[in-house]
């Protein structure tokens, strides 16, 4: 089965509308052809009418100027000869009308041509003949009419007109069979142009049926989808929470049981550093009395030795005591149940800034602040504690002497984002994960610390629900960008 | 000084080594009471509650108390010895790893009369222990109803 997607759905449907005004227009195209062959032929047969009217009309005239001339011959009296005057004076008004109408047709004309010196002989003979029986009597005149009977001129004339008459008949005809061809094209042309919108109409509406169709069962699984991501999401956010959960409790229960032993060991080497000293005292008393049973190795084992690996025992007792504290103080972060309150960042942050304010004036560096900073529902303590510990690296890692930090904080959309630029010392691109893990650090290390701030940042991030990343160059200082939910959601209750 | 204190201490301790540095720093302080230890929940109650020379039956007692012991929790014991109508009075020291102040708060409400939190730092530990050896000299331990 084809498929319809949108762009060709959209061109079909554009198509099918177009051959739609296409063929309505031929439609309408044809019927008014038809019409106006109609009203044509209409007008040709009222043509004929008129130019057999006008035939008739002339055979009618010569006729009556005929008979009124030759009654008059007979017995003239006055109203006879006025018959026959109003008549032959029609003649030639009849004669150029005829010739009017009929001057697109060359065959009338010539039969017009045959017509016109019958009736001027007609007129003179019969204006010789009344005249001549005006003048010298009926006699006379009836003997010049005889001959001229013979001539049968009066049939002539008929024949004319016939002939004119059978023409026209004809050229009707012919006119309203080509009138008849045409209407019967035309009628053709309507019914095709008819079942030609009928099917294109049938097959748009299967093709937006179909189309239609398509777009439910995509909606429904989309739907599907939507409904199947919305559980997994959850299942997901259960299971990370779970792991989150468990890692804390692991994280717990390990910095409390690795406490333990290293109070054992913090406190032997106390003992052994006490004992040890014990033990130098002797030697020393030994040397002075009785030198020979004191050697070279005994006396360093005292001295040098046993102070040396208590020192380290120490040192690195302490530091991993400091470690421990630490991982505890993440695990409690993530106990902490958070309190979400509406915080407008413009009193929020120039309040964190100014606990900074010793700091900032030992480095001689200023931190500005970006004007009208969204508010945001969240957590206050966290908030405080994700921008200081970042203005904090800033100071510490970041600027130099009379360095600068701009903190600037958007909504966009459901999100809000809070960044802190220093214009440093940067952090290698290759370093940009490493900084957020515990323990880690980057860069040069002359400044102390235990790699925590930036992972107890980033698990405080990841508490509200956002995220935290860096965007930085080696010599180009560095922006912390820290993205979080505007309004905090409270996540599924841990399992 | 403290010669004739008649009170015994019942040290409660599963680690070794904080037991041994517990003792060490309490005879340093100069304090010599007989010092009963434990390295686990069940056998430290037997002779708190059952033991002819125990506190039960003879004579008053100070108790030194981890929280993390390998057969029960600290806080059973400690309640345990609360609720008993002759063992109540006796002193109870919490003595843990442990400062997660929920813990802490339940052990001052079960009735634990000092916590103190076992510091890494072995001075600070010496030092709390040499306190405590102070406030065993200066508390007034009642007599047992019992003896």
């Amino acid at each position: 089965m084809l498929d319809l997607d949108q762009r060709r759905f959209n061109r079909l449907a554009l198509g099918a509308v177009l051959l739609g005004f296409v063929l309505l227009a031929a439609a309408f195209g044809a019927v008014l052809l038809s019409q106006s062959l109609d009203r044509r032929s209409n007008a040709w047969v009222q043509h004929t009418f008129k130019v057999v009217d006008g035939l008739n009309q002339l055979e009618l005239t010569v006729e009556r100027s005929e008979t009124a001339a030759r009654g008059y011959v007979i017995q003239p009296d006055a109203r006879r000869r006025q018959t026959f005057e109003a008549n032959r004076d029609r003649f030639a008004p009849s004669l150029a009308i005829l010739r009017s109408i009929t001057a697109d047709n060359p065959r009338q004309g010539a039969h017009l041509d045959r017509l016109t010196p019958l009736l001027t002989a007609e007129r003179d003979l019969l204006n010789q003949v009344t005249t001549l029986a005006d003048s010298r009597g009926p006699r006379a005149a009836q003997a010049m009419l005889v001959p001229d009977m013979e001539k049968r001129r009066v049939n002539a004339i008929r024949a004319v007109l016939s002939d004119m008459r059978q023409e026209e008949l004809r050229l009707l005809n012919m006119r309203v069979a080509d009138a008849r061809q045409a209407s019967r094209w035309s009628q053709l042309a309507l019914l095709v142009t008819g079942l030609l919108l009928g099917l294109l109409g049938i097959a748009t509406f299967a093709t937006v049926r179909r189309y239609t169709g398509q777009l439910d069962a995509a909606r429904l699984r989309v739907d599907q989808l939507n409904t199947g991501l919305e559980a997994r999401v959850k299942e997901r956010t259960a299971d990370l929470q779970r792991v989150n959960a468990e890692l804390q409790r692991f994280a717990y229960i390990v910095s409390h049981d690795l406490r333990s032993p290293l109070v054992n060991i913090m406190g032997f080497t106390s003992e052994l550093d006490a004992a040890a000293k014990v033990l130098t005292r002797l030697i020393d008393t030994v040397e002075a009395d009785a030198p020979q049973l004191i050697d070279e190795p005994a006396r360093l084992a005292a001295r040098e030795d046993l102070p040396e690996a208590v020192g380290f025992i120490r040192a690195s007792t302490q530091k991993m005591d400091r470690l421990i504290n630490a991982i505890l103080r993440l695990s409690r972060e993530g106990r902490r149940n958070l309190r979400p309150e509406r915080l407008d960042l413009n009193d929020v942050v120039p309040a964190i800034v100014q606990t900074f304010e010793q700091q900032l004036a030992k480095l001689g560096a200023h931190i500005e602040v970006a004007p009208a900073l969204p508010t945001v529902e969240q957590d206050r303590v966290v908030i405080e504690q994700i921008v200081s510990n970042l203005v904090d690296n800033a100071l510490k890692y970041g600027v130099e002497r009379g360095g600068h930090i701009r903190i600037a904080a958007q909504q966009r959309g459901a999100l809000t984002e809070v960044s802190v630029a220093d214009d440093g010392r940067g952090i290698d691109p290759k370093d940009h994960e490493r900084i957020f893990d515990l323990f880690r650090r980057a860069g040069k290390q002359d400044v102390a610390g235990e790699g925590l701030g930036l992972a107890h940042v980033r698990a405080l991030a990841y508490r509200l629900g956002g995220s935290i990343d860096v965007i930085s160059q080696i010599g180009q200082g560095a922006t912390f960008r820290l993205v979080i939910p505007t309004i905090y959601r409270e996540q599924e209750p841990e399992a | 000084m403290n010669q004739h204190n008649p009170v015994g201490i019942v040290m409660i301790e599963d680690d070794e080594g904080h037991a041994r540095l517990i003792e060490k720093n309490i005879r340093r302080a100069g304090i010599s009471n007989k010092l009963t230890h434990f390295l686990d929940g069940g056998s430290a109650l037997d002779y708190l509650f059952n033991a002819e020379d125990g506190p039960r039956h003879n004579g008053p007692a100070l108790v030194l108390l981890d929280l993390n012991l390998p057969d029960m929790s600290g806080t059973d014991i400690l309640e345990k010895i609360k609720s008993d109508p002759v063992l109540k009075r006796t002193p109870v020291v919490v003595l843990t790893t442990t400062d997660d102040k929920i813990e802490i708060q339940r052990c001052y409400d079960l009735g634990a009369n000092v916590y103190i939190t076992k510091p890494v730092n072995y001075e600070s530990f010496a030092d709390a222990i040499r306190q405590l050896g102070l406030f065993l000299s200066v508390i007034q331990v009642p007599e047992n109803d019992a003896s």
